[in-house]
């Protein structure tokens, strides 16, 4: 018997909701980066599962689209943070006040 | 020539353009040439098209000439068209006509002036934006012009912007001009909705059938049109701009004051006379509003010292009889008013620009005196322009506000306390105006020794403006000779096209025999007020201080102008400032170091969602993000 | 042939592919003419938008129309000026030139493709092409404290933003099965009450595209990253990058969502709202120009949110003329900033005391900006915002209306801080400011484009109301 849609949404919207406390709460700008990939893990499984459930392609497609561009946003943060590190000597987020109001 | 009427507009504005563009390569004289040339042709183009438009029959004086589509968007249609009827030929007359005097004049006041160039061409776009408004043949077009004359109007009350107060001045007229703009465009866009049109012709023809006589909807748009001409026309409460704005160059203010600016108002009130007829409430409110503004700046130029805040207030005065004219229906006695008051005050503005001239810019009028043997030509015209304005029977002034006051009496729409407002306030003119004539020019003098000795009278280049409006000053009332004095009161007639139904609503209800007797009382009114400033300032010049020490509370309360500047700054401007820095503070500054490490906070995070904004951590931003993405999900959730 | 729609796209890539190329072999102190090089690339885009043909290609993923259109020249116009004020800028303060310029130009691409798109996925796959692009470019200032901070603000917010855009977009995918727009139109038609899920996917993507606009409550990355980007880059991404979230915005909401605007509606006005109110409050206490201009922007997109909840034909034209409108006067002023900027090395309001004498053009043009901004008639922004005003009046919107005219009366008095700063103050400094021709050629464009849109808007607004046909309301 195939595990039904709504166990899919309901763990695609933990990942998603993990990721988005995870971008809330931690201060490394590393782990926010991961947790935003959790969210966009989240999407993906959103989207799989009903592309499986609905018998339409589109939707697997386009997670395979959403991996590129998640990878081109990590490449691009990640040196973002590496430039920060090198101007501060600290990836943490909640040092980075120097514009404000 | 009808049809070549966007010359007017045109040269007025290629002044502009090549003054502004390349006036500081120019020599003087091209200047001159330029600025002086483009508004006289637009003036004889002016009374071109006013001529042809006298030829024809008197229903067929009404003229449209579309110059090109401007905004069409669907059903709603706009172009850069003008109307040409009575009216608007009358005011472009008028506008351009005055404007080219002050022009010329001000080639002899500013000819020190190191911003020369820059004066003219914000002149000359002043002038065009004024005729734009006048000949438009639609509200939205109106409004370009409305917005651009209090644009202008800014940039030369605050002319020389190194002395604070006239940069101030600027601001202020800008600022309180908008909150009229913003009821009057709130008002074209309501009278859009309704009438589903911006023009002229079509929205008084309709008025009747499309809205109801007194109903909410007529009411609501000729309110809110209103309260934009309260704030150009400078009525209570919106007032508080036009004293200030002597800080500019006289010349500018006897622009502001006669042909440009201040007019806008009462000629849009004139121009949309079929809405407001409309709603019989707005009406009132005008009357009230004009009246009461005619008695009130009347009463607070009784004091000042300053001879252009005393003409300031005069002028506040004299608006206010104007929109107390349209307010109780009699829309040609207000415009045939707006004319003679051109003129007279266009030349009062520019004595005392002379006067200031011969006196390195001496503006205090209890340290002049005796300047009559000085500057005669100045002396003989202030003279004129006093009269005129006073109401002496045989000047302009007398004939336009009588009629003001008779309407104000008898039209079906007036009152006798409006009447009374009216007459209270011809007795303050007549006595300010004489105060200020018997101090500037007769007496002794109290002129220190060294300007006594630079006292001369102004080169020719200024005085030549002086004489034309002077005799214009004597002279332009007799167009309009009420029937009672044999006259055919002819300008009220031309302009009755324009007024339609109007006149019909506001035809008079008493006898010739009263008419007389109303109008001999404001003769004995004016004269009075003369007889009392001759005797307090000829007869018996310690009379005032005695009487000020007497009464000194009432004294203080006028010369300080009732304190309107301090209250509006405490109750508006004050607040409005308080209330940006509680904004600021409140999202910005306590907001910092909410401390929320872990989901345990959670819940203690969301009372502080709503402070938590612009913090600089990027956390923080975050969670504003969410917590507006909840919020609006809460939203759908519990509707 | 599907390919020959997409050749503009296809050009302005290679250009910009070819700019990295040329920039391997250019010595250092020629990098510089690399910004007139990406400019011809520009302008040849814009004649190969204007001449390609229309039609769609790939499905429903791409549609040339005079909707895309218009926000290609929008966007190719916004990527002009910016290149135009980034030329002396780069020269002196940016180490690698050609990838900067590189990147606008990827990031226009993507902003192009965008708007064309009808279907989600495309839409978002666009929208990350311009937005990556976009996180690069305001972090450029590698040792810059402030730009570094602003880079990685935008790209922490931004990423997690378009998280939940996805997410919002394969929720909406799962209702309604497909992710092309006229589909999901034809799904929701039939529906009867929209679910829970649907409401969900609605917030998300609303969330996502208000992030792009920066309407509050989602604005509060802007006045950080628009104060420490590089200043060209400030003044391309309060355009144009506004400009695709809306372009975005209108397709999904206009193109796909119009049978269930009861849902969207009332959200709209709120946020139009807030975002007017708070941009131009709390713009009047910035001491920073930058900063300043952030909240303004924010500000000037509630106004085009009071258009977006009138979802009207006229409503899309006034959006689309506002933004034209806006990114000449924006740009505009960012460039007088600029110029400013180059010379001096400071954007504190409190400098700008006297410019008047110091740089009587560059204050005049600032005026004339700020001027447009307000909606001072004649100049194009009167135009503007008349049209979105009227938009909301004809359905009745009056209270809104009303705040939107308020909130413009507010907006005067921190504008007209700057321009008493410039002519009644004295100057501290006596040199004139110089401004380079690239400078001044994006100065007279913007200034072009005020005055013109505000004297004979006409043929603009004739065009663009064709734009606003593709939608049936």
């Amino acid at each position: 018997m195939p595990v039904p849609l709504g166990y899919y949404l309901g763990l695609a919207a933990i990942i998603f909701t993990v990721g988005v406390i995870g971008v809330l709460v931690r201060r490394n700008a590393i782990i926010i980066l991961m947790s935003i990939e959790l969210m966009l893990n989240g999407a993906n499984l959103t989207l799989v599962a009903f592309s499986v459930h609905l018998q339409e392609l589109s939707g697997q497609v386009f997670v395979f689209l959403v991996m590129t561009v998640a990878a081109a946003e990590a490449a691009v943060g990640l040196a973002i943070i590496v430039m920060i590190f090198r101007n501060r000597e600290s990836v943490n987020v909640d040092n980075l006040n120097i514009m404000k109001w | 020539m009808l049809d070549k009427v966007w010359l007017v507009l045109l040269f007025p504005l290629l002044g502009f353009l090549l003054n502004g563009l390349f006036g500081w390569k120019f020599k003087r004289g091209l200047i001159n040439l330029i600025a002086c040339g483009s508004v006289g042709l637009s003036f004889l183009v002016s009374l071109g098209v006013f001529l042809d438009l006298l030829k024809l029959a008197p229903e067929a004086r009404h003229f449209e000439k579309v110059l090109f589509p401007w905004v069409v968007s669907g059903s709603f249609k706009t172009a850069f068209s003008f109307l040409v009827d009575p009216l608007s030929a009358l005011m472009i007359l008028v506008v351009s006509g005055v404007a080219f005097l002050i022009h010329i004049y001000s080639t002899g006041y500013m000819h020190d002036d190191p911003g020369y160039v820059r004066y003219f061409s914000y002149l000359n776009l002043f002038t065009f934006s004024m005729l734009l408004l006048v000949l438009a043949d639609n509200l939205l077009l109106m409004y370009i012009g409305w917005e651009a004359v209090g644009l202008c109007s800014y940039l030369l009350i605050g002319f020389w912007y190194e002395k604070k107060s006239a940069a101030d001045a600027g601001k202020k007229a800008f600022i309180v001009n908008r909150i009229g703009d913003f009821g009057f465009a709130l008002g074209i866009m309501l009278t859009f909705v309704i009438f589903g049109t911006v023009y002229f012709t079509p929205i008084l023809e309709r008025a009747p059938e499309v809205l109801q006589y007194g109903g909410a909807a007529a009411t609501a748009i000729t309110l809110l049109l209103f309260l934009g001409a309260v704030g150009k026309s400078a009525q209570i409460p919106l007032y508080v701009w036009l004293p200030d704005a002597m800080e500019g160059p006289t010349p500018v203010s006897a622009l502001i004051h006669a042909a440009t600016m201040v007019t806008a108002g009462i000629y849009m009130v004139a121009r949309l006379s079929a809405l407001f007829l409309m709603a019989p409430v707005s009406m009132l409110v005008v009357a009230i509003v004009g009246g009461v503004t005619a008695l009130y700046a009347a009463s607070i130029g009784l004091m000042q010292n300053d001879i252009k805040r005393v003409l300031a207030y005069s002028t506040i005065s004299q608006l206010g009889y104007m929109f107390l004219a349209c307010g109780v229906g009699a829309f040609g006695a207000g415009i045939f008013h707006l004319m003679t008051h051109a003129f007279f005050k266009a030349l009062l503005f520019l004595c005392a620009g002379s006067v200031m001239h011969a006196l390195a810019g001496e503006l205090n009028i209890q340290k002049m005196g005796g300047l009559k043997k000085h500057m005669p030509v100045t002396y003989w015209t202030f003279l004129m322009g006093t009269l005129a304005i006073a109401g002496i029977p045989g000047f302009s002034g007398f004939f336009s506000k009588d009629e003001i006051i008779w309407k104000a009496f008898s039209s079906a729409q007036g009152h006798f306390l409006l009447w009374f407002l009216g007459a209270a306030g011809a007795l303050m003119t007549a006595f300010y105006m004489f105060r200020l004539l018997f101090l500037t020019f007769h007496g002794k003098s109290r002129l220190t020794p060294e300007l006594e000795k630079r006292a001369h009278e102004s080169p020719n280049k200024m005085t030549v403006p002086l004489i034309i409006l002077a005799v214009l000053a004597v002279i332009g009332g007799y167009v309009g000779i009420p029937h009672l004095l044999g006259g055919g009161n002819r300008i009220e007639k031309f302009l009755e096209p324009s007024f339609g139904q109007v006149s019909k609503a506001v035809e008079t209800h008493h006898s010739g025999g009263v008419e007389l007797l109303m109008m001999i009382i404001s003769v004995l009114i004016a004269l009075g007020g003369v007889y009392l400033a001759y005797t307090f300032y000829i007869k018996k010049t310690e009379l005032p201080k005695k009487l000020a020490e007497r009464y000194r509370s009432i004294y203080t309360l006028i010369y300080n102008k009732y304190y309107v500047d301090e209250i509006y700054n405490a109750v508006i401007v004050q607040p409005l400032k308080f209330f940006a820095i509680i904004c600021w503070r409140f999202f910005d500054v306590i907001v910092i170091d909410g401390s929320a490490n872990g989901l345990a906070k959670l819940v203690g995070l969301i009372g502080n969602l709503i402070r938590r904004f612009e913090t600089g951590y990027v956390r923080n931003y975050a969670l504003g993000f969410v917590v507006g993405v909840v919020i609006i999900l809460g939203y759908f959730m519990l509707r | 042939m599907n390919l020959t729609l997409i050749i503009p796209e296809i050009f302005l890539f290679l250009w910009a592919l070819l700019i990295l190329f040329v920039d391997f072999f250019t010595a250092e102190e020629k990098k510089h003419r690399l910004g007139p090089l990406s400019l011809v690339g520009i302008v040849i885009t814009v004649v190969l938008v204007v001449f390609s043909g229309q039609g769609q290609a790939f499905g429903e993923m791409f549609s040339a129309d005079y909707y895309s259109l218009s926000f290609a020249i929008i966007f190719l116009g916004s990527a002009f000026l910016a290149i135009c004020t980034s030329i002396d800028f780069a020269r002196e303060r940016i180490k690698h030139q050609g990838e900067y310029y590189a990147l606008i130009l990827l990031s226009t691409v993507g902003m192009m493709f965008l708007a064309a798109s009808r279907e989600l996925l495309s839409m978002y796959v666009s929208l990350e092409l311009t937005t990556i692009s976009l996180f690069v470019l305001s972090a450029y200032l590698k040792t810059d404290l402030k730009s570094s901070e602003a880079g990685l603000k935008y790209m922490i917010l931004g990423a997690a933003s378009s998280a939940i855009l996805l997410y919002g977009i394969s929720l909406l995918y799962g209702i309604t099965g497909t992710t092309v727009l006229k589909g999901i139109q034809a799904e929701l038609v039939g529906s009867a009450f929209p679910g829970p899920l649907l409401v969900i996917s609605l917030v998300f993507i609303i969330a996502g595209f208000s992030f792009k606009l920066a309407a509050v409550p989602f604005h509060m990355w802007a006045p950080d990253v628009y104060e420490g980007a590089p200043t060209p880059i400030t003044a391309y991404l309060s355009v144009a990058s506004k400009g695709a979230g809306l372009a975005a915005m209108v397709r999904v909401f206009f193109g796909s969502l119009l049978p269930v605007t009861s849902e969207w509606i009332p959200l709209f006005m709120a946020l139009a709202t807030m975002t007017m109110v708070l941009g131009n409050i709390v713009a009047i206490r910035q001491s920073n120009i930058k900063r300043m201009l952030a909240y303004s922007s924010i500000a000037q997109v509630g106004y085009i949110l009071v258009a977006l909840s009138a979802a009207s034909e006229l409503a899309t034209t006034s959006m689309i003329l506002y933004l034209l409108v806006y990114m000449f006067a924006n740009i505009g002023a960012f460039a007088v900033v600029i110029a400013f900027y180059n010379h001096s090395g400071t954007d504190e309001i409190c400098e700008y005391a006297g410019l008047s004498r110091r740089s009587p053009f560059l204050a005049i043009s600032l005026v004339i900006f700020f001027l447009s901004l307000v909606g001072i008639p004649p100049l194009a922004g009167f135009v503007g915002k008349y049209l979105l005003f009227l938009a909301a009046i004809q359905k009745g919107y009056y209270w809104l209306v009303g705040v939107a005219v308020l909130t413009s009366v507010i907006s005067l008095f921190y504008y007209m801080n700057v321009v008493r700063q410039m002519y009644f103050r004295k100057p501290t400094k006596n040199d004139p400011v110089k401004v380079s021709w690239s400078l001044r050629l994006a100065l007279v464009l913007s200034l072009i484009g005020v005055i013109a849109v505000g004297v004979y808007p006409d043929p603009f607004v004739s065009l663009i109301s064709k734009a606003a046909s593709v939608f049936v309301y």
